[in-house]
């Protein structure tokens, strides 16, 4: 199953390139070039993974990250920066970021954590499915 | 005047500090562009090999891509370049105007970052003998405590007048903007680098006026 990817980074070139590159590798992938854009998006369709570009225009990617997570927390956002400092890093994850990755970014290792993510949030579904089953079986008199 | 030195100095340092860390994420992201369309011309080579046809006019995007990146890359390096020697060249007579262009250059980015639009008036070459990475430290100061206030979609306008044996520095901000605290903000932060340059902020309205002798500043 190939997965679902929203790819947001406000350089263009860029974004052409990767998506391009992730779709070689039967990734399905959608782009924004803008927070803003990503946001609608992620309101509106299911996404295995998330690629964030840290540092963008209008809204940077921690405020954007937030702002995603509040949509849906489970939300699997891999980071990618220009600026690895370590106290961006642990910023992001402490907001819910899965990974931080430093451009110019090696396409194996991020298709991998993409795969990883994938695979957290199935987990993370089956754990909702069977929660929700869970509680439909304690609520009926059978 | 040791402790103003030391201030200088100390102001120095963050300004260095601000505009390689911007500088080297500006580099990043043109390797990074680079890197994915080399990585794509492995890619399409490897699915030429499995039989896919590739048109000669890919190739030719992709390598006008990269050849765009590298001209980018150099570009950046360039402007880091003439920074890094602005930090070691004694005061000198230069135009007001190209200061501003450079400075402007040096922190497009951040002003993008922050949705600020910085523009310099026309006008005629206006000459002040100056250290150049004092006179730009001085500036951005300016454009920092901006950056830091704005809540985007902000403009500033750079203009120089000649007033006898004075430079007349004016930034004339957007609406809306905090004015008199980014003035503050600077006369405070920046004490060391006004004293030594005989400059004197004046706040007037929408307008910061930094009036600086055309001879001996900094």
């Amino acid at each position: 199953m190939s997965e679902k990817v929203l790819l947001i980074d406000d350089e263009q070139d860029f974004l052409e390139v990767m998506s391009e590159r992730m779709k070689n590798r039967d990734i399905d992938v959608t782009t924004a070039s803008s927070a803003k854009d990503a946001l609608g998006l992620v309101a509106n369709e299911s996404y295995d993974a998330i690629i964030l570009d840290l540092q963008m225009p209008e809204m940077d990617g921690l405020q954007t990250l937030e702002k995603l997570k509040a949509i849906n927390p489970d939300l699997q956002v891999i980071l990618l920066t220009g600026h690895a400092t370590v106290e961006k890093g642990v910023q992001a994850m402490k907001l819910g970021a899965s990974d931080v990755i430093e451009k110019p970014a090696d396409i194996q290792v991020l298709t991998e954590k993409i795969k990883k993510a994938h695979a957290r949030k199935i987990i993370l579904v089956e754990k909702e499915t069977e929660a929700k089953i869970r509680s439909i079986l304690g609520s009926k008199a059978w | 005047m040791n402790d103003l030195h030391d201030d200088a100095d100390t102001l120095g340092l963050h300004f260095f500090g601000s505009m390689t860390a911007s500088i080297s994420h500006e580099l990043k992201n043109a390797l990074a562009i680079i890197n994915e369309n080399g990585g794509l011309l492995g890619d399409l080579a490897l699915l030429m090999e499995r039989g896919r046809p590739l048109e000669p006019e890919r190739l030719k995007t992709l390598s006008g891509n990269i050849r765009r990146q590298v001209q980018r890359a150099d570009d950046i390096i360039r402007r880091l370049n003439r920074f890094a020697h602005s930090a070691q060249e004694p005061a000198a007579t230069s135009d007001v105007r190209e200061i501003f262009e450079f400075t402007i250059a040096l922190a497009a980015r951040l002003a993008t970052m922050k949705g600020v639009t910085m523009t310099v008036a026309p006008g005629s070459p206006v000459q002040l003998e100056t250290r150049l990475f004092q006179l730009e430290n001085l500036l951005w100061l300016f454009l920092k405590h901006l950056f830091a206030l704005t809540e985007g979609n902000q403009t500033v306008e750079f203009a120089v007048t000649e007033a006898g044996a004075e430079v007349v520095i004016g930034l004339r901000f957007g609406e809306g903007l905090p004015v008199e605290e980014i003035g503050a903000r600077v006369m405070r932060e920046g004490q060391s680098l006004l004293t030594a340059s005989q400059a004197e902020l004046q706040v007037d309205a929408s307008l910061l006026r930094l009036k600086i002798p055309k001879k001996g500043a900094f």
